[in-house]
């Protein structure tokens, strides 16, 4: 969405930079991460522009001795409020957690269609919006979404077995931190549908094999983190602009990156429905996460590339915008059909509506 | 709370004529110091945190800076008692270089 272009040095560092990202507490990381990235990122650019490769690779070397210092030093910080609380010196939770805990009231809507021309549908979608508030606390609302590939119905399998093991798996780990919690629920899903394509003797590249997408997003507090895995995603609307939050591991959504193609011609592109990464084909798959601060008034949308690959960011905009969360998934939806419905379409929004 | 870290220092100093992003920060502090404080992202966020806990700064709001690219950015400024923290550190290191200057440490003020 950004027309900035990012050279690849800088865009492989930052891709480094977000992994050593992990190495910070998370209350550190889920408050900071996201504008220490974007820092980063500025940094690199500028560095690259002004000094060229060594001066990246001393930015780098420099960021790294950096890194170390100050992920001890948070650490130890956090270790030493942890002492005090088990000592009764400091509340439960602690500074950081009087800012995170207020929880949102949230207004959901979500929708799956067959669309125009496919005979099944192969998407899944799920909300949990848990009842319980030590759990609405603890763990916060989750949405995912998952776009299935195989043949007969086994997409449709693959994207079920992702939003059902993902939700397990998310509600029943024990660690604190969302980020972790969800790569791991979603490495979990992986391993099943690989497991099953395995049981049934079906060869990486075998047509009867099965894979999916897979986007989870968490909202706990303010503090939105989003797993993902292949094409399909999250956008935050704030203050009247659509971002796009997550990744694509897709073959254009790399080429628009690197400048050899426009958003425009990545929409018609003969290969846009081309994924190099899904859950279900290999033992192990990787996953990115971001982190995001959600205000009052925000909004968000998840779908699969049926609605994205159909209808124009500034229209989804609108759509979201304007109505309340049931009449934008229905308009999202009519507006991918009207638009041809090529392939199966799907939508969750989420209305932030303020604090309890 | 005297005396304040370097970077915290610093920080105040890149903040007083006028509001910053956290690259806009790190930028100005490089400069100033002609490139021998340059601080890592780590040391920067690490230090606006601890420095918006104290109150010495606040995060205004984000926008996009149009001489780095359309992204959103967060934006922090100086607080009052962050100004009154700056002003009480600056005359605890002036009346250091003072001792400085009276013990021909440091050559009188203009010479070096």
């Amino acid at each position: 969405m950004t027309p900035v272009r990012i050279p690849r040095q800088v865009a492989l560092a930052e891709r480094c930079y977000r992994l050593l990202l992990l190495t910070y507490p998370a209350h550190f990381r889920r408050t900071y991460g996201y504008e220490m990235a974007q820092t980063f990122r500025a940094w690199s650019r500028e560095t690259l522009r002004a000094e060229g490769n060594l001066g990246l690779l001393r930015l780098c070397g420099l960021t790294l001795s950096d890194l170390i210092a100050t992920s001890l030093k948070e650490h130890g910080r956090s270790l030493l409020l942890r002492l005090k609380q088990l000592m009764g010196v400091m509340p439960p939770g602690g500074l950081d957690a009087l800012a995170l805990a207020a929880p949102m009231r949230l207004q959901v809507a979500q929708h799956t269609d067959i669309g125009c021309k496919r005979s099944v549908n192969d998407d899944n979608l799920l909300t949990v919006l848990p009842q319980d508030p030590q759990t609405f606390k603890d763990k916060g609302a989750l949405f995912v979404v998952a776009d299935g590939m195989g043949g007969h119905t086994r997409g449709a399998r693959a994207s079920e077995l992702a939003v059902t093991t993902v939700r397990e798996v998310y509600y029943q780990d024990a660690q604190e931190d969302s980020a972790a919690s969800l790569v791991h629920a979603i490495k979990q899903a992986n391993a099943l549908i690989y497991a099953e394509n395995l049981a049934r003797g079906i060869k990486l590249d075998d047509k009867d094999g099965m894979g999916t997408t897979c986007i989870a997003a968490a909202l706990q507090g303010q503090t939105l983190t989003v797993a993902n895995v292949g094409d399909s995603r999250v956008y935050v609307i704030h203050a009247g602009q659509m971002r796009q939050v997550s990744r694509d591991h897709s073959l254009v959504a790399d080429m628009v990156r690197e400048g050899t193609l426009t958003p425009e011609q990545a929409r018609t592109h003969e290969q846009r429905n081309v994924i190099y990464r899904c859950l279900g084909v290999q033992a192990e798959v990787e996953v990115d996460v971001f982190v995001e601060t959600v205000e009052e008034g925000d909004r968000l949308l998840l779908c699969t590339d049926g609605l994205s690959g159909s209808v124009e960011d500034d229209e989804m905009l609108h759509i979201v915008q304007t109505f309340d969360p049931e009449e934008s998934v229905r308009q999202l939806i009519a507006r991918a059909n009207a638009a041809g419905g090529p392939d199966n379409i799907t939508a969750i929004v989420v209305h932030v509506t303020g604090q309890n | 709370m005297l005396p304040l870290t370097p970077a915290v220092f610093h920080i105040l100093l890149a903040l007083a004529d006028g509001e910053k992003h956290g690259y806009g920060i790190m930028k100005e502090v490089s400069q100033r110091t002609g490139g021998s404080m340059r601080m890592g992202p780590g040391t920067l966020y690490g230090s606006i945190r601890r420095m918006l806990a104290s109150g010495l700064i606040e995060a205004t709001d984000e926008r996009p800076d149009p001489e780095i690219d359309d992204e959103r950015r967060r934006y922090y400024r100086l607080t009052e008692f962050g100004l009154r923290v700056a002003q009480a550190e600056s005359r605890r290191l002036d009346q250091l270089l003072q001792v400085a200057r009276t013990k021909h440490v440091l050559a009188p003020q203009g010479g070096f």
